[in-house]
Order: structure tokens, then sequence, then C-alpha cells
């Protein structure tokens, strides 16, 4: 049950409050609130068949009604058709808050809890039929050096985001060294459920187990000018039947050699014992002009856990070189990135000819303030990757009347080949967005855009309209003291 | 009082009256020689006219009374041009008409010019430079130290109503007790109570506005401005830092700490705003608007990091925040970052018309997907709702730019893993991929180390395989 494990986390995390329950009374709290509602058509595709006596052969390949079709014994062949437009109509609610002055000096609970409802229409949009989430709802105690939090807590590494239910201890050892350990039930990274809750029924082979995860870092920072974060961290199946991962992260920035800053990074797959993503990037601000160039190294491979087939399967990585440079005046700011990126040797046979292996990027923009209440922002992408390929420009103007009022009226245009597939997608579409300051608390956005789908060549659908709309409602409640955490370093 | 500390910082860098506060305009006096001409003059008011009735204008002869005498005797030498009656400004309570007429009461006047301007002992002529010692030996002075305990209204009228040229007032050098740190700390803020006059001898309101943003208090408002087109020395504004702020508790106390009296004099609510988000604590909006005082204020300042101004900052924040998160938790909490990264919380996270070019982004493993998303339970299963999820079929499906795509496909699965596991089940691949599939392909890599696979977890293993693959552990 899922609000079971809420629940164990609120458990968790109201433990240490009732420690001070003598002073339960907070003595101040602040927080926000979202409510969002959105809307968009979709158009699923199907897949149907046809006898093959119905097809036709020309100049595009096989064809039924203009849809490509695949033809296997020559007795009936399958094709791609789109169906009628579905609609998904949902909304959320999100609560954050954090509380302190609970009778114990340093001591606070933060709680960052979603709702979620389909309003109407027949498309499920993703997890909208997940009624609630608790995403953060720990207790901290911070005390000069020292800082613990218990209860649902994430961690954000190299390793990226992970979510649990338990304990993390934190203690700034040194001013240029902290360390953290931390563990607890391990949740499904981007989804902040139990394993057993988020991917029952939709994962094969699912284990049906929980897992739990310990973890620990340290962060080290030189002479005001490098920093650096080791992290280690491992998920095991609460039967110690086996790892789901076991992996460990380093990140560098480091100014020593000013005016180049470096970043870098590497993780490293202790399981499979392979390396994982890394990059290293360096900045360079040229002295005088506002110009910035960057040069960026970077390799990357997706990571997968032992508990799916897909790490057994191999992936490959591809290494990509990225240029940047940026140009930030008065009058405007422009920038301009290129890349190209080489996948490395997948050891597969070869049948005909091997597939692409390179790709290009491509990207270019500006920002110009035309006048102190008009801006025009544009923009260009271009992804000529392997087997799929992605041309997208998009313009906006920002028109801002009032100091409580901003209004966005934008322009898109795309182009893409999905992966290895025939058809060209062509979309273009405007649309508006409306953000108004009601009050120092209270912020309404919201925005309507329209797409016109044309495929070209073989094509999937026919040329439809897509509406898409959204508002958000944004409330901000109670006061002190803000956001600031800075005396605490990690 | 620790509300005027900073005051004092400013007097250490603005002369203020010393010792002798005649000393120009007796400088000046002392270029006559008036021995030179006894017995010229049979009394005083010959050349200075105007002192018993306070004219201004005839205080000193004009150069045409001397040229013609000079010329008379054929004498030489007349350098004497008059005097600008404005170098006669005085920050004294003195007025000769009235001390005149006071003494002019004994019936000797002429004495009583020279019983304050000659040497003791001198003849009439014998004009000295005049100091306050002079008027002191008559009216007597209790005080020890002439710019600290004495009561200076007696003599002296508030530096705003003197007039007094910059020059003079350059010249004026502070008293020993501005000192000390604690002068400057504070303690001229309790100096001034109850004992206004002494400060406003040698300064003016506008040295109080220069550091205090609280000028508007009533001690300051009630403090003698100089007139606008008075010249005053440049009074730079200085904030020392505060015993208290070096605490290292300060950040968390002084929200208990606060009070207007003691804030207000540095701060403005808009350093405030430089750490809190709105809406301020109920102790800042005691405070004033920076636009709404005439001092510079502390003038704390957001400082967003010149990294969050570039164009590519979205994309490159990762990189930022990872090594040194403690930068960011100077001014984001947790909760910021899960706002975006946790999914819809924001619409705008992604661009308006993202589903329809996501599938390049995803596919060409450029976003990072995997950070936010689980593939087999948010990917899939919206592709499984719109269609493009495969249904285990084998042939090209989908990817018919492909004819031979079951032949050639593990290239690009090797490729773009992330991409395939958004659309096809495990057990899609499991068709021809395992042991007892179609064709029992291995997917295994070249430098897939199997034994250190079964090692970390032996039950995965079983999904394709269906004995012990290599005999180290089992189901």
């Amino acid at each position: 049950m899922r609000m079971r494990s809420v629940g164990g986390s609120l458990v968790l995390a109201a433990a240490a409050l009732a420690l001070s329950a003598h002073a339960a009374a907070g003595q101040g709290y602040r927080g926000w609130t979202s409510s969002n509602v959105r809307y968009v058509g979709m158009r699923p595709v199907t897949q149907e068949s046809v006898a093959r006596d119905l097809v036709v052969e020309g100049a595009d390949g096989l064809t039924y009604q203009g849809h490509p079709v695949f033809c296997l014994s020559g007795a009936s062949c399958t094709y791609f058709a789109a169906l009628d437009t579905e609609h998904a109509f949902t909304g959320s609610q999100d609560v954050g808050v954090t509380a302190w002055g609970l009778g114990l000096q340093g001591l606070s609970f933060t709680a960052l809890v979603r709702a979620r409802a389909r309003i109407g229409g027949d498309f499920i949009w993703p997890r909208s039929d997940d009624d609630f989430d608790a995403m953060l709802a720990y207790a901290q105690l911070d005390r000069g050096r020292l800082r613990a939090r218990l209860g649902r807590q994430e961690n954000l590494s190299g390793l990226g985001f992970r979510g649990y239910d338990g304990a993390s201890v934190a203690m700034e050892v040194l001013p240029e060294l902290s360390v953290e350990g931390y563990g607890g039930r391990s949740l499904v990274r981007g989804l902040n459920e139990p394993r057993q809750e988020a991917l029952k029924g939709l994962v094969d082979f699912f284990p049906n187990r929980d897992a739990w995860i310990v973890g620990a870092s340290a962060n080290v920072r030189l002479d005001g000018r490098t920093s650096a974060d080791l992290q280690y961290q491992r998920e095991i199946l609460d039967d110690r039947s086996g790892l789901l991962s076991e992996r460990a992260s380093l990140d560098v920035r480091t100014g020593v050699f000013e005016p180049v800053m470096v970043t870098a990074s590497v993780d490293y797959d202790v399981a499979f014992d392979r390396m994982g993503k890394s990059h290293v990037t360096a900045s360079y601000a040229l002295p005088g002009p506002p110009v910035v160039v960057q040069l960026t190294g970077r390799r990357y491979v997706p990571y997968f856990d032992l508990s799916t087939i897909w790490g057994f399967f191999s992936p490959v990585p591809y290494h990509e070189v990225i240029v940047r440079g940026s140009w930030s005046g008065t009058a405007a700011t422009a920038w301009l990135s290129g890349g190209a990126r080489s996948y490395g040797e997948t050891d597969t046979p070869v049948i005909l000819s091997p597939l692409e292996s390179d790709a290009w990027i491509l990207e270019a923009g500006g920002v110009w303030p035309a006048s102190e209440r008009l801006t025009v922002e544009a923009s260009y992408d271009l992804r000529w990757g392997v087997g799929a390929f992605l041309s997208s420009g998009e313009a906006t103007v920002r028109f801002r009347p009032r100091e409580d009022l901003d209004i966005a009226i934008q322009a898109t245009s795309l182009q893409q080949f999905q992966e290895f597939r025939v058809g060209e997608g062509r979309i273009w579409g405007g649309g508006g967005t409306v953000g108004f300051i009601v009050s120092d608390r209270i912020r309404l956005d919201g925005g309507l855009s329209i797409f016109r789908h044309a495929d070209e060549g073989r094509q999937i659908q026919d040329p439809w309209s897509q509406l898409r709309g959204w508002s958000a409602l944004r409330l901000e409640f109670g006061s002190e003291p803000g956001t600031t955490g800075r005396r605490f370093r990690r | 009082m620790k509300t005027l500390w900073v005051v004092g910082a400013a007097l250490l860098l603005w002369p203020a009256p010393g010792q002798a506060l005649m000393a120009p305009q007796d400088q000046v006096l002392d270029t006559f020689p008036h021995a030179l001409h006894e017995g010229m003059f049979p009394l005083c008011t010959g050349c200075h006219g105007g002192v018993p009735t306070g004219e201004l204008e005839r205080f000193y002869p004009d150069a045409a009374t001397c040229v013609r005498c000079h010329e008379l005797r054929g004498v030489e030498g007349v350098t004497w041009s008059g005097r600008e009656p404005g170098t006669l400004v005085s920050n004294l309570a003195f007025a000769h008409e009235v001390h005149g007429a006071a003494v002019s009461a004994t019936g000797d006047a002429e004495l009583v010019c020279a019983t304050c301007h000659t040497a003791e002992g001198g003849g009439r002529m014998d004009v000295d430079p005049l100091s306050a010692d002079v008027c002191v030996s008559c009216h007597g002075h209790p005080a020890q130290r002439h710019t600290q305990d004495a009561e200076c209204a007696t003599c002296h009228v508030p530096l705003a109503e003197s007039g007094l040229p910059l020059e003079r007032i350059d010249a004026m050098r502070p008293p020993r007790d501005h000192f000390s740190g604690a002068f400057a700390a504070g303690a001229h803020g309790a100096a001034l109570a109850g004992n206004e006059f002494r400060c406003s001898t040698c300064h003016t309101r506008q040295l109080c506005t220069a550091c205090h943003v609280d000028a508007d208090r009533s001690e300051i408002q009630s403090f003698p401005a100089a007139p606008a087109d008075m010249r005053l020395p440049e009074a730079r504004s200085r904030y020392p830092t505060p015993e208290s702020h070096a605490s290292e508790d300060f950040e968390w106390e002084h929200g208990a700490l606060s009070e207007e009296t003691s804030c207000a004099t540095c701060h403005t609510r808009d350093d405030c705003a430089s750490c809190h988000l709105p809406p301020l604590p109920a102790a800042a909006g005691e405070l004033r608007r920076r636009s709404e005082v005439v001092a510079p204020g502390v003038g704390l300042s957001v400082d967003v990091p010149s990294s969050h101004e570039s164009p590519h900052f979205l994309g490159e924040h990762p990189a930022l925040a990872i090594p040194d998160m403690a930068s960011c938790q100077s001014c984001h909490t947790s909760a910021f970052c899960v706002e975006c990264h946790e999914g819809p919380g924001q619409p705008e996270f992604h661009p308006p018309n993202f589903v329809a070019e996501h599938a390049a982004s995803a596919w060409n493993q450029t976003a990072e997907c995997s950070t936010c998303h689980d593939a087999q339970a948010f990917c899939r299963s919206c592709h499984v709702q719109s269609g493009f999820a495969a249904d285990g079929r084998l042939g090209p499906g989908y990817h018919d730019a492909e004819p031979l795509w079951l032949l050639r496909h593990a290239q690009a699965a090797r490729q773009s893993l992330e991409s395939c596991a958004s659309c096809h089940s495990q057990r899609n691949c499991l068709q021809c991929h395992s042991t007892v599939g179609a064709f029992q392909v291995n997917p295994h890599g070249r430098d897939f180390d199997a034994k250190r696979a079964q090692e970390k977890n032996p039950g995965v293993c079983f999904a394709c395989h269906s004995t012990n693959p290599i005999g180290g552990g089992g189901p």
C-alpha cells in the first residue's frame, strides 16, 4: 500500500519531533502550495493489419492508404495508424512546508507532498493515477558542524538523485572537509516510492522485494578554488540475496587554472566493473568582452541496476566533444554550440553494412531586450543523431507591461525523423503564456498552445491539431527564516 | 546606546575642532604691525569703528584709509588691501557690541579692548593673537579638557549656524575621546544623549545621515543641519562590523537579537531580502527601504553567481552543484531541487512542446532522462498508452526504415539501450536472447564478466538461463 509507506516515512520523521514534545508548538513555518491543472490532446497510434493484396508498392515502398506497411510473410501486413484524438486532463497539488522552532535549537521539519488526480479524458497521463506522493518528509537537526536527518529524503550526487526512507548524518570535520553517511529503505529513482509499490506489475522478473541503500560521501574544499565530491553508494535487496547496484563517483570543480574554470566528473559501476559516464569542461571568460568559451569532453553510458537484464546487454558508451560560446552584452545575449559524437565499438554482427555510429549537435540562440518591457528570444536546435534527426526552432516575444504581469507569445517549428523509422514529422505551433503576480505571496501562471502535426512521406497519421493548456497557482505562506542554510557546508 | 556607533567611524575621517578654534583667524589678525603705529591712533575705534556696533564691514579700515595717510607722510609699503567680511565668520557665541555694552558700564571702553587683545603687561598697541585663554581668564572654565568637558554652548554656536568656511572646519582637530574604538563602535551615541550641543558645535546633521540609514530618528532630526550652500568636509560612510556579528551563532540568532534600533542604523529592508525570501520576517518590515534613505547602508545584495547568468546554466548546473553543494545550499534547500527534479510541479520545466520533440533527446541520450525518470515505470507506461510500446511481435515493427531491422538492431541497441527499455519489455528481448528463446542469441558483450555479475546478483541470471550458467550460485 502506497499510503502505508508514506505513513511510515512520516512516522520516522515525526520520531525526532517527539523527542522535543515538551515544546511541540512550532515557532515558525514556511511553505508553498502549487495547484496545477493540465490538458493535452494526444493521438495514440496502433498497429493494424491489412491484407497483402490491399497494399500498394510504389516509390515509397509498400504502403496502405499512405501508411508505410511491413509485410512479413506476404499473407498479412502490418502498419501503424493514428487513432482518434484522446484527452488527458490532469491536476496536481504540491505542498511544501518547513517548520522550525520545535523546542530544540536547529531542529526543523520539512515535507514536500504531491497529490494527483485525473480530472477527465480517456488518456491516462503518466502517474496521474498515482494519488499521493511524499517526496520529502524529514526531520532535521542542524547543530554547528553536525546535521542529521531522519525520514524521507533525497541525496544528490554524481550518481544522480536517490531517495530513501532513513537517516543521514553529515559533519563538517574541518572547514575544508565534510563527510556524510546515509542509509535506509531505497526508493525507486524518480518515483520516490519503495520498489514493491512502484515497480510491481510494471517490470518483468521483478524480485518483489524492497531494497536497502547505504552510502557515504566526502566533500573537500581547497583554498576556495577547488572542491571535490567523492561518493560511494550501494543498494541491496532486503533479503540480502543480491545487489541491485554498487557505484562510486568523483566530481571536481577547480579554478587553479584561472582564468580557466574546470569541472570534471566520473562514475564507476563497481557491480559491473565498468566505467560509467564522465565529463570534463573547461570554461574561459575572455578578459574584457563578455564572452565565455567552453569546451566539454563527455562520455556517456546508461546505468542499469542488477534487477533487470538491460545492464547485461553490454551497453556501449559514446564520446562527445562540445564547444560552446556565449556573448552577453548589454544590448543582447547570444550563444552558439556545436558538438560531435562517436559511439564505441558494439562488437555486434554486421549485416549488409554497419549502422550509423556518429552524431552531431548544433544549438544557437539569443535574447534581445528590445526595450525595458519587451524581450525577444530565439533558439535553434539541431540533433543529427544515430537513426534519428531533429531540427527545431523557437521564437518567443516576452512583454511585461507591468511589474506584476508577464506575457509571452511563442512560435515553434520542428522537423524530425524518429528512431530508424521512415517518415518525416513536421510540427508547427504557437501559443502564449501569462504570468500574473497577484500579491507578494500569490502567483498565477497559465499557458495555451496549439501544434499542427503534419507528417510527410510515409506517414502514420493525417494532419491534426494538438491542443495543450496548463495553469499553475502558487501560494506562499508562513514567514521566516527563508531559504538559507549557509552555515552548513554539506 | 550602541545605535550610534557608526557615526564615530566617519568622525575619524572628518577633522573635528581642536584646542585652538580661533587659530586661523588669529594668524590673520597678527599681521598688522600695531606696535609701529603706537601713538598715531588714540582710540582703537579709529580703525575698528564697527566693533562697538557690530558692523562687520567697519571692523577693519579699508585700504584707501591707510594709503591716504601713508602718502601724506611719504611712507611706502602699504600692503593692506582691506578685509573681506567673510573672514570674520566665527563659531563663537560672542558679539562685541553686546560684550562692549556690558563692559561700558565700567566707564573705560579703551581698557576693554586692551584687556582682551593685548599681551599681559603690554601697552595698548601691543596686540597679541587672541586665544580662548583670554576669555577664560575672566569668565572661568570649569572643564579640564576644552573639547571634552566644557559646556560648549557657553561660547560657541552650532557649526551648522556658524557659516564657517570649509578650510576652517578642516583645520579642526578631533578630541581625544573620538580616537577610541569604543567611540566609533557606539559610544558616540551615548555621548550624544543629553549633550547634543557638544556634538553640534563641530558637526552637522549631514555627518549623521552619511552613515545612518535611519536618519529620520528623532535624535538625528533634532540635530542642526547645515544650509544647503554650506561647504562641508566629505563624509565617507563606513560600517565597521559589530562584535555581535562575529559570533559563530549570529546567523542563527540574529532574528531573535534583532530590534529596530540596532539593525536600522546600518541595514535596510533590502539587506534582509538578500537572504530571506518574501514575505520577509516581521523585524524586516520595520526597517526602511533602500530607496528611502540617504546613507548607503551596509548594502547587502542578492549575489547571484555569474554562472547562473549563462545561457547554458540549466545544462551545466549539475556539474557545478555536485562537487560543491555547499555553495548551492547557501541559497537553496533540497526542496528547491526537488520541485523540478520530481516531475510536474513546475509545468515550465520542460518546454511546452517537449512531448513532441523529446524522442530525439531521449534517443540520443543527451537529456540523461534517467536522472529523473525510470524508463520502465515512467517512459514505458506512457508509450504503452500512446501505442508506441512494443507488443513483442518480431519484425521491424516501428523501425521500418530498416527492413532487416531484426537482424541489424544489435548495434543500435547497444548504443541506445535506455531508449529500448522505454518501449520494450524485457520479455520482448528474451524471445531471442535467452536459453529458452527462439534463437538463443547471447546478448553479453565481449568484456562481460559473468562470474562477477553472478556473485553480485545470482537471481537475475535466471531471467534468461533455465539452469545455473556457470555454477556460481542458484535461485
